[in-house]
């Protein structure tokens, strides 16, 4: 019997074990969610976000960790997921790009299929835009409208007076990049998402703005990523030549009046993929990535051999001019799987600082220097 | 590559900064660690003297799951009094409730993939009666597509033990194992389970025989609509949508044994799973919904010599395994695999002191893929050799060499050595460790897949150590049972695959990048207690795995010394199970440590515990055996996510009502 005792008095002794971690667990009450642990550093929330540059990062397609960093002008501070902290809520999956339009801000959620449109004074959304066909960038037209460019299908219409969409323009297929010249809007389209280059269509549409439909159609190289408008109004379209490598990647300029392809530049080496094209505010020199960042001002006959910034083993991803300061921006995804780094540096290139970013830092955007 | 300095193995940061309370936090792990050890060993020291009266116990009577008798090399099994009652569970729901393999699930019934050891899905092998069923294009296998009614029983091989059954296993082997009972003349049983989100699950199993032959016909088929609500981002109540799966697996199995000397098996076994994709918590868009559909084929047919002082063993087994993908109007694409696999091992016992195991096996996969660029195949030949050299009964010790040819090269030869030290007679108390070096050969996709696969990648390279200790005790009349087990490792894993971005290219790359530091603690408590026809149980597992980044990959990369991502610190598991009238419950508890969700540990998904309870009571019929069960998961109710943005059923039921034929009383 007194082993017996013993026994019970073995297995009660484990019970312990048992209760101690049901005690040691017994606060996850709250949903578990994704949580970012924010360094212990007491940066205020800014005022208003009026003044600053917003670093609009990605996140992990279908991690829906994206998020958007905000260096403040004001006191020189960088705040972190500032939608998260005005929102209490996460920004989605996939924020791909950022606009302004007066005292609003227009995020583009890619995979999430919505635009989060804030308020400038304190971030706070004020409008889910959706039914959109996996939107990729805006661009505002005039105070009425706006057009986003979708993975699929066609370019939505934005009713800025509702924030709704409000009608649809159709492109049967993946539209990418869009800049405004006169009243007409360039917008580059990849093709059909799901086919392989050699049967994607690669072209730039011409969509009279006032009539909300193509006119125009002006064949480029494949995958037209990038599209800007210099000060001649000349458009320089960077084609990235194919995601299967299918043909040398190219910078091509065109003649906006004529909508003909003037020049085309193709690179030497195939192998580094060019992306983001950008352009100064004074538009005379175009910036773009490959390999490092590479500054080509409008009127030379040939391409740089060297980059203004060596990547020096960086993943660069995001590439931006301040309008303001004509500083460039660029930023590091590293390995896509942590915080990535935004680098400011001037216009010769130096580097003015660098600050750390959310996942996947990919696009900037910049207040407007009236707004100050 | 040099081996890692002293001052990296000593670098064992507990817990990271970051962590709230971690004084607190890391007293009570501590804490319950060592409650853990000492209620282990209690009865080492407590009946040291009352041993004599209890040994040579025959070894069937003995319900251990840690196997005491291991040659140096950690096994455990879970068997079919855990499985019985989950009949209508997956595989990933046993290894996260029952082992310390922590299971990555992305939802109910969706994607789960293995973190055992604190190493990547790839380094898990999981095999059915000794088949390997991992996809030979991505490595590893979906846990969510084995269903718990097709096999009998499973064992987990830890670490350098895998390496007697393949290689690149740096965490370890899953064997599913069926099994004849040459007792048995008819045994029939028939389920049909109804639980929560429109899920409806139906069992029927057959066994038929005698002594020299058996056969075993299982079928299961399942449906679910699997809506449940979540919260999503915004706070607002969602139900899943294009979550809903229908899966069927048929097999039939014959052994028959000729003068206890021939034993010859056939086992072939169907799966169809057929499921929706449901998207993230984020995504509202459902014009890009998925679907996969996959189907598998397996056949092994085995012959066994038995004679006094020799084995042969003869196995050849084909492994189909087809998988059709869709994502809306983007993705279209089917995957085929076939492997034709061959084993032969001989056993021979004739010298004293000594077992020789030398074989050969022989693997030949053709994977036709629309993302390859034509058909692909390789071709696997191992040598095998393992040795066991007993010194004195106190010692065991066991050699293992293997060494492959992959198409026509060879990688380097795979070492294991191992030795059991039991220091004493009358006392079931094991000692054992191992040291090895192990080559994991890239994926099929790491090498093939269209315009990102590089063929010139090198195989993954592995050291690793163990020590670890193995305890049981067993009273006379079977009234109280305890085991325990504790077991240290640490594995160093460099030029592991990873797929990076380019630079150059659009496209991500595998490349021979990381270099992985895996070590840990694993203790595990069993004790069963009969007390006033009362059938008492407790089982717990635990595991403390440190798995860090010890190389950087790009500039300013910030993830040296960090844990990876998805790989929990702490993983403890429970279960209590009690039995009396012939009603019995069950309760489990599981609970999941922290997970990262970036490689510099700046973001992590919080860790949450889930609690299970089982009832159920059989009724003694006249010709059959009635069994009525109610099952209550996420007792808690507690809204998680395991994987981010992707969510998790909240409480729910299943209700099962079982046919047990003839009248065979739960064991």
């Amino acid at each position: 019997m007194s082993k017996l005792i013993h026994y019970i008095y073995i297995f009660l002794l484990a019970c312990p074990i048992f209760f101690l971690s049901l005690i040691n667990t017994s606060c996850t009450k709250d949903p578990v969610r994704q949580q970012v642990i924010i360094p212990p550093d007491t940066t205020p929330v800014p005022a208003t976000y009026e003044n600053g540059i917003f670093v609009v990062n990605e996140g992990n397609y279908n991690w829906g960790n994206a998020s958007v960093t905000f260096l403040d002008n004001e006191n020189n501070s960088v705040v972190q997921d500032i939608f998260m902290k005005s929102n209490s809520r996460g920004l989605g999956d996939v924020a791909e790009s950022m606009k302004i339009n007066g005292n609003l801000g227009y995020i583009v959620i890619n995979n999430s299929n919505r635009i989060e449109v804030v308020s400038l004074k304190d971030f706070k959304s004020v409008k889910s835009i959706s039914g959109l066909n996996s939107p990729r960038y805006i661009e505002i037209i005039d105070s009425t409208k706006a057009y986003v460019t979708n993975l699929k299908n066609n370019i939505s219409i934005i009713d800025l007076s509702s924030n709704e969409v409000s009608g649809t323009i159709s492109t049967s297929g993946w539209t990418e990049n869009l800049i405004r010249f006169d009243k007409y809007i360039f917008v580059t389209s990849i093709g059909v998402f799901s086919k392989p280059s050699s049967l994607r269509k690669a072209q730039i549409f011409v969509i009279d703005t006032q009539s909300d439909a193509i006119v125009d159609s002006i064949e480029t190289g494949k995958e037209p990523i990038g599209i800007v408008i210099d000060k001649k109004q000349k458009i320089w379209v960077l084609c990235s030549g194919g995601y299967d490598n299918y043909e040398a990647n190219s910078l091509m300029r065109i003649n906006s009046e004529l909508r003909i392809v003037e020049k085309v530049f193709a690179f030497p080496n195939s192998e580094g993929v060019p992306s983001r094209l950008t352009i100064n505010n004074s538009g005379d020199t175009l910036y773009f990535i490959k390999g490092g960042v590479m500054q080509v001002p409008v009127n030379s006959n040939e391409l740089p051999s060297q980059p203004l910034i060596a990547s020096d083993g960086r993943l660069l991803y995001g590439l931006a001019i301040d309008p303001n300061t004509g500083h460039i921006f660029v930023s590091d995804a590293k390995d896509y799987v942590q915080n990535g780094t935004a680098y400011e540096y001037n216009i010769n290139g130096t580097l003015v600082r660098q600050f750390t970013a959310g996942r996947i830092p990919g696009s900037f955007c910049f207040t407007k220097k009236d707004a100050r | 590559m040099e081996p890692p300095s002293l001052k990296k193995l000593l670098n064992i940061r507990l817990l990271s900064s970051t962590h709230k309370l971690t004084i607190l936090n890391l007293l009570k792990y501590t804490l319950l660690f060592l409650v853990f050890v000492i209620v282990s060993y209690t009865p080492l020291f407590v009946h040291g003297q009352n041993l004599r009266d209890t040994l040579n116990l025959p070894e069937f009577e003995i319900r251990s799951n840690f196997v005491l008798d291991n040659q140096g090399f950690k096994r455990s099994k879970i068997d079919s009094t855990i499985l019985m009652p989950q009949l209508n569970a997956n595989l990933s729901a046993i290894l996260s409730q029952h082992s310390t393999i922590f299971i990555k699930s992305y939802g109910n019934s969706s994607l789960a993939t293995s973190s055992f050891r604190g190493t990547a899905a790839q380094h898990t092998q999981v095999e059915w009666n000794g088949i390997n069923l991992n996809s030979p294009m991505l490595g590893q296998i979906d846990f969510s597509q084995i269903q718990v009614s097709q096999f009998d029983g499973l064992e987990i091989l830890y670490g350098a033990a895998g390496i007697s059954r393949t290689s690149g296993a740096f965490g370890g082997v899953i064997d599913l194992v069926t099994s004849p009972d040459w007792n048995n003349r008819f045994h029939g049983t028939l389920a049909q389970t109804i639980a929560s989100f429109d899920t409806y699950t139906t069992n029927i199993m057959a066994a038929v025989g005698n002594t020299s032959f058996q056969s075993h016909t299982k079928f299961n088929y399942s449906t679910a609509l699997n809506d449940f609500p979540y919260k999503n981002d915004t706070g607002a109540v969602i139900y899943q949508h294009n979550s809903s799966n229908k899966l069927y697996d048929i097999s039939q199995e014959f052994f028959w044994k000729l003068r206890d000397k021939h034993l010859f098996s056939a086992k072939v076994w169907y799966s169809d799973n057929d499921r929706e994709l449901p998207s993230t918590v984020s995504q509202s868009d459902h014009s890009n919904d998925e679907s996969q559909k996959d189907n598998s084929l397996r056949a092994v047919f085995d012959y066994k010599l038995v004679e006094n002082q020799f084995n042969i063993l003869i196995r050849s087994a084909l492994v189909s395994q087809n998988m059709h993908y869709v994502q809306g109007s983007m993705i279209d694409a089917t995957y085929q695999s076939y492997s034709w696999i061959n084993r032969i091992r001989f056993s021979y016992n004739g010298i004293r002191n000594l077992t020789i195991k030398p074989g050969i096996d022989y693997t030949r996969d053709w994977v036709d893929s629309d993302s390859y660029d034509g058909l692909k195949t390789r071709n696997t030949t191992s040598f095998f050799i393992e040795m066991n050299y007993n010194i004195g009964n106190k010692i065991k010790t066991s050699l293992i060499l293997r060494e492959e040819l992959i198409d026509g090269t060879f990688i380097p030869i795979v070492p294991a050595i191992g030795a059991e030290y039991r220091p004493f007679n009358k006392i079931n108390l094991a000692f054992s460790s191992n040291f090895a070096r192990n080559y994991r050969t890239p994926t099929l996709n790491d090498m093939f897949w269209e315009l990102s696969g590089n063929p010139d990648l090198k195989p993954e390279k592995n050291y690793s150590a163990e020590l670890g200790s193995t305890y049981n005790f067993q009273t006379k009349n079977n009234g109280f049972f305890v085991e325990a087990n504790c077991t240290g490792y640490y594995s160093w894993i460099y030029d592991m695959i990873t797929w990076m971005p380019q630079e150059s290219s659009n496209l991500w790359k595998p490349e021979n990048i990381d270099e992985v530091l895996a070590r840990g603690v694993e203790a595990g408590l069993n004790i069963r207690l009969k007390i006033l026809h009362f059938d008492l149980s407790l089982k717990n597992n635990y595991n403390f795995c440190r798995s860090t980044y010890e190389k950087i990959s790009t500039a300013n990369d910030n993830k040296i010394g960090k844990q990876l991502i998805y790989v929990p610190v702490h993983t403890f598991n429970a279960t209590v199970s009690l039995e009396r009238w012939k009603f019995y419950a069950i309760y489990n508890f599981s609970f999941i440590s922290n997970r990262f969700t970036g490689k510099d540990n700046l973001s992590y998904m919080p860790a949450y515990n889930i609690s299970n309870i089982i009832f159920g009571k059989n009724l003694g019929l006249k010709n059959f055996t009635l069994s009525l069960q109610l099952e209550i998961n996420n007792l808690l109710n507690l809204d998680y996510q395991s994987i981010a943005s992707r969510p998790m059923p909240g409480i729910n039921y299943a209700f099962t009502l079982k046919l047990l034929l003839p009248n065979a009383s739960r064991q």
